[in-house]
């Protein structure tokens, strides 16, 4: 593009979108959104002590999350600071700007452009993992079966038909139509496949039912049964929050709508008649269906002699698909990947106590299409920076033999 | 300015160094040599003889988790509850002795009677006595346990209240207080692992009763515990000489029921080991299935003790067979096949040398800077390489003898790291110093081994336990160990280098004691954006290999654990220093500037996130904060004299 305007004795005029363009794939902007991102990390990193991993998480790097204020050590810093999603975002196009623009077949800046082309791949594979991936964790006892994996944090509300004292149909309404319910906002929902209008409000993160006394202000809460939701701060760990909502049930009978209490933290479900019919209302943490079952036949912990320090976690598992069975082995850093799915050892709990107390294990279950892009990235990341350094590198040598200084 | 003026300037920088040398090699001796206060003279104190020391050193013990030679047990406890590795006493003659671990363990187990006047217990803070009502000598001293004795009572009562305090929420005088508890505690229990074998159990009464060996109430054991069972039929419970066997076999068991694990478990597939309590109770309760090894291993430990009494010959004897019985048992069992390696890797004491052999090319690198390249200046240059490769060296040998040791990779655990990075820079500023030439790598090359091999022995002295420790299920993987951990900590080790580059830049020109030499200027701004190139390409891989690791471990490429986010703020501040460099937004000053603060970046990451007490590759750590603060204010110190420096300089 420079050759073809050879430069003119007055300056030339650059366009208000080439000028975009060159600051867009500018190295100033570059190294700017390098210094936020390193910024915002490390920020995130000290918030996390005091406000717990999920919600620092969410507050830095979420899409939604224009600007941040940080909060450490319970005290704001005022610094107002742009959201970590959209600087990667801004990075990643910085990065495939420059690197295209920039490279202009100079062949000495190969490995850059190739380690540049690697990082966008692995931001890539960030964004593929963050907006795609689903992850989960299944609990099977030693010699039971499991199909289903139970999500860690989203909240969804099961609401099932008793048939001869078991779920016959179940309809699921997802957390993405309870989480915004804070305030005074309500969400009517009707079940396609059950007599059921339901008007949904009062979503509280974090609450416990409790018993409403004298003292009680309700402040606006909903009493039912001599019980309210009493809002409770978040817990560090935010998978260990019980969330809670209040429920408007018609059952479209004439009567009037009644209300209802809903919390993870409830013991029982909400039990609801039809003339004949009855039906079940649970708020509990989402269950994700497998495409098989696993069935676990031996969970084994070794732990170092005379010490509580884990030596090995294996799960040995049968898998089993349309009838088809095949074994496998789920240890620490080695997981199971079938199907899509990876299944690693997560943890285990003990069922009772004593000798003959039966174990459980833990595995994660996670679902990312983009599982296994970091690892080729990083070869392409690699290649690239080992052939611009050597090269750099022979070249600073062999520029000093030609010089031959004193020594 | 004047050629005067800048050689006064290197006499300064030089005598500068210098004391900051000498003051980290007083500190260094200071706290692992024994203090030099008055010696303590011990009645009828006879030292061991090397033939005992040397039998008892490769005793296997199961501690931690692993089999080791008793000489690492040893020096652990001694390095624990005394401060050091190396006591002196004086017998009746008042010459001084000098006790390695082994020998004040073999005190401590076999000779109560000297072991409690043993100056065992450094207390730092004379309140800890004042407290429990023990008389001080001074501020900081080390007391035998006899001198403790009276105050006891009161120590354990006191700690018993602060043990329920959160450790975060805790004075200073109350965790020494509870430290010393716990050294006491700790001390007890070796006191009495052997005391059943001295006292056996007393039978008759009057002033000289009979005593019965321990093993020969365990071969009693069915009719005690038949007969004890008949009394319980017969309702006469806690009456009869059987009840009385049993009590007082139990009670003086019960002495040695905590740790010193030495005899390897007959079942192959049992994996812990047993202590003298619990072989003398498994036989007492008819809990072990073949009780006839049991009993002999007592006997045999009876026979060692009451040895002692003929002589040290006897005493060898007895011991060395018994030693290696358990050493043939455990090489049965494919255990400790590498005690003898690890005795001797204790007795070579390879980074302590190493640390000695830096110092002195730390000295010879002040010479040879302040001579210049004039020929005693060239000689000095090879002396310096001498001594720094010496020390080099030992490092590389240690570090190898402790991947055989362990058998796996050679970093595991936060002093692995310190050792290798030690290594790690040295041998990095040696290879600078191939390709520059200007001999400011080599002067650097043992300045930094002596800094960081002194940080290594000074966290050993803050954490003394066993750092050959088996590793936890999701490290077991001498895959991921290599490839990732290595890479990172040479990561960390590069980034180290790079700010120590440009932090003898900064004072070079600042100070202006280069003579303006622009070769020289030109040849470490080379250098240090090449250690800025490599530790961005070691972070970087090293990051991305353990997000890899931590997607085949965990499920997840990236956990924002601080350990992780902290490699990924190296690789992003070497990336805005190439990025800048490469935009011309920050030039030679800059470049230097920058690369200082790398090493507050890498000691966040390598040490700051272990004290945030969140995420997988938390420690837990609770002390020496401060010295991390003093590093970041040096640092940041450091970038302002620059920026001062560069202005004054632009002025003119």
């Amino acid at each position: 593009m420079e050759q073809a305007n050879p430069p003119a004795a007055t300056k030339p005029r650059i366009s208000l979108a080439a000028r975009l363009l060159a600051w867009l794939s500018g190295l100033g902007l570059a190294t700017v959104l390098l210094l936020l991102i390193g910024l915002l990390t490390w920020l995130a990193t000290l918030e996390q002590i005091d406000s717990g991993l999920y919600h620092t998480l969410r507050k830095y790097f979420d899409w939604r999350a224009w600007y941040i204020i940080p909060e450490i050590g319970g005290t704001t810093v005022l610094l107002p600071l742009p959201g970590g999603y959209w600087v990667c975002a801004l990075l990643a196009l910085n990065l495939t700007l420059g690197g295209l623009l920039r490279w202009r077949r100079d062949w000495q800046r190969v490995g850059v452009f190739i380690a540049h082309m690697g990082i966008i791949y692995l931001l890539v594979a960030g964004a593929v993992a963050h907006h795609f991936s689903q992850r989960g964790h299944m609990r099977i006892a030693d010699g039971a079966t499991s199909n289903t994996a139970e999500d860690y944090f989203e909240h969804v509300v099961e609401v099932a038909e008793i048939k001869d004292g078991k779920p016959d149909v179940i309809q699921v309404i997802g957390g993405q139509y309870l989480t915004d319910l804070t305030g005074s906002a309500s969400r009517s929902v009707s079940l396609s496949k059950m007599p059921i209008k339901l008007e949904f409000s009062g979503w509280l993160r974090n609450a416990e039912p409790t018993p409403v006394d004298e003292n009680t202000s309700l402040a606006g809460a909903t009493a039912c049964d001599g019980y309210y939701l009493m809002p409770k701060p978040d817990k560090v760990e935010a998978e260990a929050n019980t969330p809670g909502c209040v429920v408007q049930v018609d059952l479209g009978e004439g009567g009037k709508p009644e209300t209802f209490l809903l919390s993870s933290a409830a013991l029982e479900p909400v039990t609801l008649r039809h003339g004949e019919r009855i039906f079940t209302m649970v708020l509990r943490k989402r269950l994700w269906l497998m495409p098989f079952a696993v069935r676990l036949d031996k969970f084994t912990a070794n732990f170092h002699p005379g010490t509580m320090k884990p030596s090995k976690f294996v799960s040995e598992i049968t898998r089993i698909e349309d009838g088809r069975q095949a074994k496998a082995v789920i240890q620490m850093n080695e997981p199971m990947r079938y199907a899509n799915l990876t299944f690693y050892q997560a943890s285990y709990d003990q069922l009772g106590q004593g000798p003959t107390a039966k174990m459980a294990s833990v595995l994660e279950v996670v679902s990312n299409p983009a599982d296994k892009w970091p690892q080729y990235s990083l070869y392409v990341v690699a290649f690239g920076l080992l052939v611009h350094f050597v090269a750099k590198l022979a070249g600073f040598i062999l520029a000093r033999s030609r010089h031959n200084p004193h020594v | 300015m004047s050629d005067s003026s800048s050689n006064t300037g290197r006499k300064l920088a030089a005598a500068l160094v210098l004391a900051g040398l000498a003051a980290v090699f007083y500190n260094l001796v200071s706290v692992t040599r024994p203090p030099p206060g008055e010696l303590r003279t011990i009645k009828d104190y006879s030292p061991w003889s090397a033939a005992s020391i040397a039998v008892a050193e490769s005793l296997p013990v199961q501690d931690g988790g692993r089999v080791k030679p008793l000489a690492t047990y040893a020096g652990f406890n001694m390095l624990a509850i005394f401060g050091s590795r190396s006591m002196t006493v004086a017998g009746n003659d008042g010459k001084a002795q000098t006790l390695n671990p082994t020998a004040w363990l073999l005190d401590t187990l076999f000779r109560p009677q000297f072991a409690i006047q043993h100056p065992t217990f450094r207390v730092d803070n004379s309140a800890v006595l004042e407290a429990v009502g023990v008389k001080p000598r001074g501020k900081r001293d080390r007391y035998s346990y006899a001198e403790l004795e009276p105050g006891l009572e009161k120590l354990i009562e006191l700690a018993d209240g602060y043990e329920s305090i959160d450790p975060k929420h805790r004075d200073a005088l109350q965790q020494q207080i509870l430290d010393l508890a716990y050294n006491v505690r700790d001390f007890q229990s070796l006191l009495g692992q052997f005391a059943f074998a001295r006292s056996g159990v007393a039978i008759g009464s009057g002033d000289e009763p009979q005593r019965l060996n321990v093993s020969t109430v365990m071969d009693k054991a069915p009719r005690i515990r038949d007969d004890l069972a008949a009394a319980r039929r017969d309702g006469k419970a806690g009456r009869g000489p059987a009840e009385y066997l049993y009590q007082e076999t139990t009670q003086v068991a019960g002495l040695a029921m905590r740790g010193m694990n030495i005899f390897p478990p007959a079942e192959a597939s049992d994996r812990s080991w047993q202590n003298s309590g619990q072989r003398i109770m498994g036989v007492l309760n008819g809990v072990t299935h073949s009780p006839g090894p049991a009993i002999q291993d007592i006997m045999a430990l009876e026979q060692s003790v009451h040895a002692l009494d003929t002589g040290d010959a006897a005493f060898v004897k007895e011991f060395t067979s018994l030693c290696n019985d358990l050493a043939q048992r455990a090489a049965a069992r494919g255990e400790g096949r590498h005690l003898a390696l690890e005795a001797s890797y204790n007795r070579a004491d390879w980074f302590f040398n190493a640390f000695l052999l830096f110092f002195v090319g730390a000295l010879c690198a002040v010479a040879m800077w302040m001579l210049g390249t004039g020929r005693s200046g060239r000689i000095l240059a090879g002396i310096t390489l001498g001594w720094t490769l010496s020390g080099l060296v030992l490092c590389v040998i240690a570090i190898v003898e402790r991947c055989l040791i362990m058998q796996r990779a050679p970093v595991g655990n936060l002093y692995d790291t310190i050792i290798f990075i030690s290594a790690a820079c040295v041998l990095l500023a040696l290879i600078i110093e191939g390709i520059t030439r200007r001999r400011f790598a080599l002067g650097l090359a043992p300045i930094l081994g002596t800094l960081l091999v002194f940080l290594s022995r000074r966290y050993e002295m803050g954490d003394p336990k066993d750092h050959l420790d088996p590793l936890v299920a999701v490290l077991a993987s001498n895959f991921w160990l290599t490839i990732h951990v290595i890479t990172i900590t040479l990561g960390y080790a590069a980034g180290l280098l790079c700010a120590l580059l440009s932090t003898l830049y900064i004072l070079m020109r600042g100070l202006r004691l280069d003579r303006a030499d622009g070769e020289l200027r030109r040849a470490l701004t080379l250098a240090v954006y090449g250690m800025v190139c490599l530790t961005l390409f070691l972070s970087l891989v090293g990051t991305v290999l353990g997000g890899i690791w931590a997607n085949d471990s965990w499920g997840r490429f990236w956990g924002w654990d601080p350990k992780e986010n902290g490699a990924l703020l190296i690789v992003i501040w070497t990336l805005v220093i190439l990025h800048a460099r490469l935009g011309g937004f920050i030039k030679e000053w800059g470049l230097h500037l920058a690369s200082v603060f790398t090493a507050c970046v890498v000691v966040f990451s390598w040490w700051h996130v272990n004290f945030l007490g969140v995420g997988l590759h938390n420690y837990g750590f609770t002390s020496g904060k401060d010295v991390l603060w003093t590093f970041y204010q040096a640092m940041l110190g450091l970038m302002l004299f620059g920026g001062t420096a560069k202005w004054l300089e632009s002025r003119k």
